[in-house]
Formats: structure tokens, C-alpha cells, sequence
């Protein structure tokens, strides 16, 4: 208790203040009495002097009797002030006392002016007996001096008004004082015994005070609902949580019945509780639901008891309201999860019963606890047979006996395997492959299995594992057979177009341009068929490169047009081309194909548009990200129901039987390139109109800087050709290839060709003469063309001259290989002219380049 | 706090000046009550006086003025007197009455009590020759006669003026009567002063 004392100090005593402020309500109330009581004694003293004495009389002569004068002005002195204290220090230990004094005074004064009467010397003792109202023992004092005083006083200098005679015997004025003592010490004890009595109510009045603040706080600070309901059923009193819960004021409560939030569904069931509860001593409980403010439910327990006066006659009732939504909550849940769980269980034992996978459960030692009824199919064992048993050393088979511990460890680990396989031993001594989907659970300590048997999986998989093998060897020799077949029908076709076009540039007369024209058109188709067959092969194999980037369309189509024209006009077909467009169009494409899809389109245009006819190109831009370029023919158009088939490859929709030449290969093709380019490709057409073919491409940003700078550099190429002689090594060992070369440099006067053809040779040559370019074919006789390129690039003297591929042999794959090996440029045969001398000019501006940074 | 301070001044001020208020007008009252009226050479027997001497026992006779308010006081001794002594003295209370005055001057609430106290006899002292020759001057003033007419006690039977209770005077008569010998035989008289006429005649008692 002492050490509590040090640490928290105890609260001002409440019986103490209690008592106090009881006790100076008493002292205010006498003073307020007192107050009273003077002014009227000092109205009666002056009514008594006026009545007793009002006049007094010598002879025959009479005055206003001093008894009179006294009555109002020594009255007044005497009542005046202690008023006066009583209004301005009301209830001081002061006003107390100056009351007592004058009260006593005022007691002489009457006495005086009732002519010593004895019945006015009553006054005395009940002034007295009104001193005690204060219960303050003390006030007696100044009272009872003020009558020893008088006496005293009196006795000495006026004895004769007191006792009657001159000199009074000291016995007088002590019998005077006992009986004046006398009272005072019955009014002390009063005083005492009822200052003790208030101390004694000021203690339970706190302890009661105590015990309504605790109820009050349990009450108001209850985290259940609580409320004082009426007789009549009506809230009369309801604490924070209930309002909080009910989502009402009190004061909004208190307007209502409990039956006015309940639950409708309740009402019928809470009605007659009250009633019930009146001659029930025991609380009652019912859980029910109650409506919300907001007219949401509320689930509580409602406990309800009487409270009883000491009479036993109800008061009112206590309700207490506890939220049991949570609890309710959590039982329909644990209901669904119960339902949930028997369902699941149910199921469980379904699948165990009927799943073909076995479902089993393993325990940390490895045996069997639980086995579904498919073991039997599996392992060839019922489930009585293997529960109990180790899995591993009673079905794995022994050469996966370390890989499964290795699992079982990793299982208890932590960790979940799926895909697990390992070899098992059936009953029958059978082997089964399975596969495992394995599951630890830490709490029961066991392990979930699913086992599946994937023996019949197995041996698919390996089929299916050859004939992909099988499928990759066919792949890889057609793959061959397509180089071989490209280089062994290029190798003639590069000689007779490569003659061919040479005879066309030395003025040939009409007849033999004529069939020139025959010879190079043939070999032309026959170069196309060969080229898209192979564009088809590579785009279904995924091996076609390329190079996309921003093409201005307007430039693309551009330079198909150039080509197309001479057709166009060949066949009497108008080429209309399109307004320019509101600004550059930029596409992402690849530039080439770009123009080899335009060039197809164009071509079937004016292919199957009779003469006279017109095919008008279009732009329309598919708001800020695409644009369409759209091909309109005046032709014979497409009926619908060949429109689907319009994109198979080879199918050519009837035009094999008609005389326009075609592979059927076109529009495949096109519609692959544009997929590949990120683009699409589509028609509409009406029969006997005409068709409009399209491609839609996706705008990119102009690559401005990057052009202008290549055109710098380009510029910076054809200056410095035209500064010296240029020397090029040609290995070949084709006769036919060596001399349509050398008749394409012939014009060439600063260069200067070497050839060779020989590999070996080829290589001597070049480390001889250094020449500025090589241009290697890859089939020669005693070293592949790209051995040679291998000790071009080994040698510290030829690394850095340009080497560029002329080969029969166009897959992408063998073209990628020699780029990466060192090869500046691949030309597959036969050889386009225009593309050869562009070739030949770019190689020559990386020379100048080489030698200005050896220099 | 201030405020406080000065009401505290103020009381102190207020509690002086009505202590000493009061003690001057208490002093002022006391003195009032304690000054004795005047006496003049009382007769030490029966003088010649109209009002009948009883033989067998003592006489009382008190001089009063029927309009002193003190002497009620003094009525009411007597009253007491008269019961205590149960009839053992025959009691006349003169009360003087100036001669120019009305019939009923002397007609009051004091003559009334006085004259409903058990043997006593209640008469009209016209002029106040009765007093005069009895040597009273003073209202209340009480002798005790014997029944041979000697003089036993002269004085008032109130302890101050207008004041009753025990005094020296009532005891002594009560003990004359009684045949003990008093405390004393004179005491002072407190009350107004009677209406003597100073002239020679002899005016007749009259009884109402």
C-alpha cells in the first residue's frame, strides 16, 4: 500500500468532499436563517418596545420610551451586520460566529425590552438550540461568552439589573452559566453526533456515488449493447454500443421499442418475453436478429432480466445485446466448409474409388498409408496388400532406387514434384513406368501421390521422338535436295540469261531481239518458279531473313511501276497511278519483298485485265498507325466461292486452262511475305468487274537521318571510285560463268580482272596481288569455295579484302553460314546484272574505305 | 483576490464599529435601566392616609403611574408576590392622577392587571396626595406596613426599570410577611417619576 501511495496518489477522498460540501451547505442555509430570523427579531423587538413601552413618563409629562429607540437602532446594530455577513462571507467559520454574538445580543435586547420576562429568557436557550443548526459545536463558544459576558459585565457594574440586588453572590452568575452549560454541552454532542452522522452519509453517499459511476461506466463503456427498456417497453436509456451497433441515436432509440428493431421474422417469438420475464426471476436469453438503421441484419444474443426495487416491484428491465454476427457468420461458414468437406470427401473417395490414376498416401518412412482401388491396375496389388508396405523397396525397380530417394528427400524438404518417373515392378513382374505428382504436407506429415501409369505414354513418345528424327533427316535431305536442285537449275540459267542479256546489249537485229525475248522470258519464269518455290519452302520452314525497316511506299511502289510499265504498255493496259500522298509515308517492310509483293500484285493486274483495260493504284490511310495500297483491275474479277482459294499455293483457280502464263505460287507467296513483314493482304472483287487487290502495312517514323547519311556516305563511295584502278580476282571454275563476267566488267576500264579456277589458286592469286575485291564461287574442284574464304580471313594480308559469294545455291541457310564466315556480299546465280555492278560499286567503296584506314 | 482582501478590511471595520456600537447603546440602555427614581422621606409608620390599614395583617401599598411602562414591571412583582404570600397581606396599588386631566386618564391595561391581581385593591390617588404623604415619588414604589402601622420595607420590587425577576425587594417583603427577616429592608425604585401636584388640599381616593 505504501509503495502504491509513492507511485500514484490517492484521489481527494469523495466521503470527505462530500461531507464537506454537505456541511458548508448547512452553514449556508443557517446563515441564510439566521439572516432571516435577525430581521424579524429586530421587527418584533421594535413591534414589543412599542407595544410593552412605547412611551415613558415623568409626572404628568410623557416621551418616546428609550426602550423604543433601542428596539430600532441598537436592534439594527446588532441584526445589520451579521446580515451583512451572511450576504458577503456566507457559510465562514466568521459569519458563524458573529452571528452567534449577535444572536445572543439580540436575545438581551428582547429580554431587555420585554421587561426581563421570564418566558423571553427562553430566547437565550433556543437562540441556542438555533446555533446548533450550523452542527458546528464551535459557534456555542462565542455564544455562551456573549450570555458570561452579559453577566459578568452586568453583575459588576450593573449587578442590581441582574440579580436584583447591589452586590449578587458569584454563585449566581455560576448557576446562571451551568444552565447555559448545561444546554451547550447537550447541543456539543448534538453538534458532534450529527457531524458524525453526516460523515457517516457523506461515506455511503461516496460509495454509492462510486458504485453508480461503476455501474454507469460498465454500463456506458459495456462492449455489448446494454439499454434500460420501460415497463411499457420503450427504451428509456441505451449505452454507445448499443446506439453503435443499431446504428441509432439514443435519443432515436429511445422513441422506440425493441420490438420496433427487430427482426420481422423475430417478432412473433420476442413478444410475449417481456411479459414472461415479469414473473420469471431467472434473465432470459434468445439469440435473434434485430434491423439496423441502414435496414441491414443484425444477428446479437438479446439477455433481458427485470430489475426490482426493494420492493420486489419491477422497474424496468436491463437488455443486453451481444453482436453475434461474426460468430453467426463463422457458423454458416463452418456449415458450407462441413458441407464443403463431406462433398469433398465425398468426391475423394469417388475419385479414389474410380480415378485410373492411383491416389495414395506415404508416410515419412516410406510406407504405404493409403492406396485408391486403381493400385490393382497398376501394380497388380490390391490396396490391403500394399498399405503397410515400403513403397520403394517393395514396387521401384532397383536401378531407381537411388533417383526416387533422391525425391522423397526433396519432398521432405519442402519442395513438390511433378513429373516424376521411375520404373516400378508390377505384381506379375511387369514392367510399368510411372509418373509421379508428389505433394508434402509438414502438418500430418505425409505425402500425396498421384500416380499415373505412362508406359503406353512412354513408348509414344519415343515413336514419336524417331519419327521426329525421322521427319528432321527427311527436312534436312529436302532441304539438300532444294540447294542442290536451286544450284543445278540456276548453274545453266545463269549462263543463258547472263548470255542472253549480254546479246541484248550488242544491237541484235529484230529477229534474233525477237527470240531473245523468248529465250530470256523462258528463263526468267523458269528463274521466278524456282525463286518462289523456294520463298515458299523457306517461309514454311521459319527461315526467311528479313531486313525490316522504314521504306518510303511511294518510293517502292515507284520502282515497281518503273518495271511494270513496259508490260503495261505491252498489253495496251493504262497504269494509273495514285495522287501523292499528304505528306512521307513511312512502312515497316522489308524492302525488297515490299517490292516483289507490289511487283506480283501489278503483274496479275495487268495479267488478267484484257487489253484496253486499266488498273488503277490507290493509298487510303487506316488512321495515324497503317496504310492501305490498294491494286484495281478492270478485269473479269473472281467469283466468291473462289476468293477462299485464291491464297493456296499452286492452285491457280482455273487460269492453268487459259493462256496467262503463271506458277500459281504469286499471291502464296504475297500473302506469307506480307504476314512475315507484320502486314496483311486481302481482295474484294465483283465478277465481271474487276478485283481490287490491297496490302496493309504498318506506318513507322522516317529514318530521315539515317538516309541522309547513307546518301552522304554513297556520295563519299562514288567519288573515291574514280580514283585509281581496281583490281578483282574471280574464282570460278565454270567456263560459262568466268566469261559472262568478265564480258558484265568489260566496260568496266578501271578495273582490272583476275580469275581463277581453282580454289587454291584463287587464294595464291589473291595473296599475290591483294586485288580489291573477290568474287568466289562455292563449288570448286579441289577446295569448297568456302575453305578458301576460311584462309582469306586467317591471312593477316587478305582479312580485309572484301569477298563477295556467287553461288547457284540459295538457301537462306548456306547464304547466313558464308555471311557469318566473312563473306561481304551473297549473289545467288543466275546473276541479276543490275544487282552485280551495284555489288560491285558498294565493294568497291568499302576498299577505298580499308585502304584510307590503313593509311 | 484584491476584492477579497478589502470585503475582509471592510468586515473588520464593520465588526469594531458595531462592537463598539453596541457596547455604547447597551451601556446607554443599562444605565437608562439602572437609574433609580428619586425618593423622599418616607414615614417609618402609617400616615394619615385614606387608604384603610388592616389590623390583623400587614398592608402593602405600591404608588404607581397608570402610564409607566415600567412599572408593569412592577405589577407583575407584586402578582407574584400576592400569590406567594396567599393572602397573608391585603395589597393596595394607588395610581396618581393629576387633576387635569380626564376621567379616564388613569383608565389602563396597567391599573387592569393590576387590578386583577387577588387581593389587591386598585384606587385613584388624585394628585398624588396619597403618594406624597406615603413619600413615594418614584412609579413602583412598594411599603410594607405592619398591622400596628409600623413601617417594614420601603422601595421597588424590580431589579432595574422595567425589568422583572428576583430582586432584594420581593424577597424582603415575602420574608417580612412571613415573618423572616429580610436581606433588607430598603431597595432602590425604578420607574417613571409620579404626577405630584404640589398643593395642600386632600383629595379623595376613589376605587373604579
Amino acid at each position: 500500500m505504501k509503495s502504491a501511495a509513492i507511485v500514484d496518489p490517492p484521489p481527494l477522498d469523495r466521503a470527505e468532499e462530500l461531507f464537506q460540501n454537505h456541511q458548508q451547505e448547512i452553514y449556508r442555509n443557517t446563515d441564510r436563517l439566521f439572516a432571516r430570523l435577525m430581521l424579524f427579531q429586530w421587527a418584533a423587538g421594535i413591534v414589543i418596545a412599542l407595544l410593552i413601552s412605547p412611551r415613558t413618563w415623568a409626572g404628568s409629562t410623557t416621551e418616546v420610551q428609550i426602550h423604543v429607540w433601542a428596539a430600532i437602532f441598537l436592534g439594527g446594530a446588532i441584526t445589520l451586520f451579521p446580515v451583512w455577513m451572511t450576504r458577503v462571507f456566507p457559510g465562514s467559520v466568521a459569519t458563524r460566529h458573529v452571528v452567534a454574538v449577535a444572536q445572543m445580543l439580540m436575545s438581551a435586547l428582547l429580554i431587555t425590552l420585554t421587561g426581563g420576562r421570564i418566558e423571553t429568557h427562553f430566547h437565550v436557550f433556543g437562540s441556542l438550540v438555533f446555533l446548533s443548526f450550523y452542527r458546528d459545536w464551535r459557534v456555542l463558544i462565542p455564544a455562551t461568552i456573549v450570555v458570561a459576558l452579559d453577566h459578568l459585565i452586568r453583575g459588576v457594574y450593573w449587578p442590581y439589573s441582574v440579580y436584583g440586588v447591589l452586590s449578587a453572590s458569584p454563585l449566581r452568575t455560576l448557576e446562571h452559566a451551568a444552565w447555559v452549560l448545561f444546554e451547550d454541552f447537550f447541543l456539543v454532542v448534538s453538534c458532534l453526533r450529527s457531524v458524525s452522522e453526516m460523515r457517516a452519509i457523506a461515506k455511503r453517499t461516496a460509495a454509492l456515488e462510486a458504485s453508480e459511476q461503476s455501474s454507469r461506466q460498465i454500463f456506458e463503456e459495456a462492449p455489448i449493447g446494454m439499454a434500460l427498456v420501460g415497463l411499457d417497453e420503450r427504451f428509456k436509456q441505451a449505452n454507445t454500443s448499443l446506439c453503435e451497433m443499431m446504428g441509432y441515436s439514443e435519443q432515436e432509440l429511445t422513441e422506440r421499442t425493441p420490438l420496433d428493431i427487430t427482426h420481422p421474422d423475430d417478432v412473433g417469438s420476442s413478444k410475449g418475453l417481456a411479459h414472461a420475464m415479469l414473473t420469471e426471476a431467472a434473465p432470459s436469453s434468445v439469440e435473434k436478429r434485430f434491423i439496423r438503421k441502414g435496414g441491414d441484419m443484425l444477428w446479437a444474443t438479446r439477455t433481458a432480466t427485470v430489475i426490482r426495487n426493494e420492493t420486489g416491484k419491477p422497474r424496468h428491465y436491463l437488455v443486453m445485446v451481444e453482436d453475434i454476427s461474426k460468430r453467426k457468420h463463422a457458423e454458416s461458414a463452418l456449415r458450407d466448409s462441413r458441407r464443403e468437406l463431406e462433398s469433398a470427401h465425398h468426391a475423394k473417395q469417388l475419385i479414389m474409388d474410380n480415378s485410373q490414376d492411383v491416389i495414395c498416401t506415404i508416410d515419412e518412412l516410406g510406407r504405404f498409408v493409403t492406396v485408391s482401388a486403381a493400385c490393382e491396375q497398376l501394380w497388380g496389388y490390391t490396396p490391403a496388400e500394399l498399405v503397410g508396405r515400403q513403397y520403394i523397396e517393395y514396387l521401384v525397380h532397383p536401378d531407381d532406387h537411388a533417383s526416387s530417394k533422391t525425391v522423397a528427400a526433396d519432398l521432405r524438404a519442402g519442395r513438390k514434384v511433378t513429373g516424376f518417373v521411375n520404373r516400378n515392378t508390377r505384381k506379375d513382374g511387369a514392367i510399368v513406368d510411372v509418373l509421379w505428382s508428389l505433394s508434402w504436407s509438414e502438418s500430418d506429415r505425409i505425402v500425396f501421390c498421384v500416380a499415373h501409369d505412362v508406359t503406353e505414354r512412354a513408348r509414344i513418345e519415343k515413336a514419336l521422338r524417331e519419327a521426329k528424327e525421322d521427319a528432321d533427316r527427311a527436312n534436312m535431305a529436302k532441304s539438300e535436295f532444294l540447294s542442290r536442285m536451286s544450284h543445278e537449275l540456276r548453274t545453266p540459267l545463269n549462263a543463258i540469261l547472263g548470255f542472253g542479256q549480254l546479246l541484248e546489249r550488242q544491237s541484235p537485229s529484230e529477229t534474233q531481239k525477237k527470240r531473245l525475248g523468248y529465250l530470256l522470258g523462258a528463263g526468267r519464269h523458269l528463274l521466278n518458279l524456282i525463286n518462289e518455290v523456294l520463298d515458299i519452302s523457306r517461309i514454311e520452314a521459319g527461315n526467311l531473313q528479313l531486313s525490316l525497316e522504314g521504306v518510303r511506299i511511294e518510293d517502292a511502289l515507284a520502282e515497281a511501276l518503273d518495271l511494270m510499265r513496259p508490260m503495261a504498255e505491252e498489253r495496251n493496259i493504262e497504269l494509273s497511278t495514285p495522287a501523292p500522298l499528304d505528306g512521307e509515308c513511312f512502312v515497316r517492310a522489308d524492302r525488297q519483298r515490299l517490292k516483289q509483293v507490289l511487283l506480283n500484285l501489278i503483274t496479275n493486274a495487268i495479267k488478267y485485265t484484257g487489253a484496253g483495260g486499266k488498273a488503277t493504284i490507290s493509298y487510303e490511310r487506316l488512321g495515324t498507325n497503317a496504310i492501305r495500297l490498294g491494286i484495281t483491275d478492270t478485269g473479269a474479277g473472281i467469283s466468291p466461292d473462289k476468293l477462299a482459294r485464291l491464297f493456296t499455293p499452286f492452285d491457280r483457280l482455273g487460269a492453268e486452262h487459259s493462256t496467262v502464263e503463271g506458277t500459281g505460287l504469286g499471291l502464296a507467296l504475297c500473302q506469307r511475305l506480307m504476314q512475315a513483314m507484320e502486314g496483311s493482304v486481302g481482295v474484294k472483287s465483283t465478277l465481271g468487274e474487276g478485283s481490287t487487290f490491297w496490302i496493309e502495312l504498318p506506318i513507322t517514323d522516317s529514318p530521315l537521318t539515317v538516309a541522309a547519311l547513307r546518301k552522304s556516305e554513297s556520295l563519299n563511295r562514288e567519288n573515291g571510285a574514280t580514283a585509281g584502278k581496281r583490281t578483282i580476282l574471280y574464282v570460278e571454275d565454270n567456263l560459262s560463268n568466268l566469261m559472262l563476267v568478265e564480258q558484265m566488267l568489260a566496260d568496266q576500264a578501271d578495273i582490272e580482272l583476275l580469275t581463277a579456277m581453282q580454289g587454291r589458286l584463287g587464294f595464291d592469286l589473291a595473296l599475290q596481288h591483294l586485288p580489291d575485291l573477290i568474287l568466289l564461287d562455292l563449288h570448286l574442284p579441289d577446295l569448297p569455295g568456302w575453305k578458301v574464304l576460311e584462309q582469306l580471313q586467317r591471312n593477316a594480308a587478305t582479312c580485309r579484302i572484301p569477298v563477295v559469294v556467287i553461288s547457284a545455291d540459295a538457301t537462306q541457310r548456306q547464304i547466313d553460314r558464308l555471311l557469318a564466315a566473312g563473306a561481304r556480299a551473297y549473289l545467288t546465280k543466275p546473276i541479276e546484272v543490275a544487282e552485280f555492278y551495284r555489288v560491285i560499286e558498294d565493294m568497291n567503296s568499302v576498299a577505298e574505305e580499308t585502304e584510307v584506314a590503313a593509311a | 483576490m484584491q476584492r477579497r482582501h478589502r470585503l475582509i478590511l471592510t468586515a473588520t471595520v464593520f465588526a469594531i464599529g458595531w462592537a463598539l456600537t453596541i457596547a455604547l447603546g447597551s451601556r446607554a440602555l443599562l444605565n437608562y435601566e439602572s437609574a433609580a427614581g428619586t425618593v423622599s422621606a418616607v414615614p417609618k409608620a402609617w400616615p394619615a392616609s385614606q387608604v384603610p390599614l388592616a389590623n390583623d395583617r400587614p398592608t402593602i401599598v405600591m404608588l404607581a403611574h397608570p402610564h409607566c411602562p415600567c412599572t408593569r414591571a412592577s405589577v407583575g412583582e407584586l402578582a407574584q408576590i400576592m400569590a406567594l404570600i396567599h393572602g397573608k397581606a391585603t395589597a393596595f396599588v394607588l395610581f396618581s392622577k393629576p387633576a387635569n386631566v380626564g376621567s379616564d386618564w388613569d383608565d389602563t391595561g396597567l391599573r387592569s392587571s393590576a387590578a386583577a391581581i387577588p387581593g389587591v385593591t386598585v384606587l385613584s390617588d388624585p394628585d398624588g396626595a396619597e403618594a406624597r404623604r406615603f413619600g413615594a415619588e418614584t412609579s413602583g414604589h412598594t411599603l410594607l406596613f405592619a398591622a400596628d402601622g409600623r413601617l417594614l420595607f420601603s422601595g421597588g420590587i424590580t431589579p432595574s426599570r422595567g425589568h422583572a425577576g428576583d430582586n432584594a425587594g420581593e424577597s424582603a417583603i415575602i420574608s417580612l410577611v412571613e415573618n423572616r427577616t429580610p436581606e433588607r429592608a430598603e431597595t432602590l425604585v425604578f420607574g417613571c417619576s409620579l404626577p405630584l401636584e404640589d398643593h395642600t388640599g386632600s383629595p379623595t381616593l376613589a376605587s373604579k
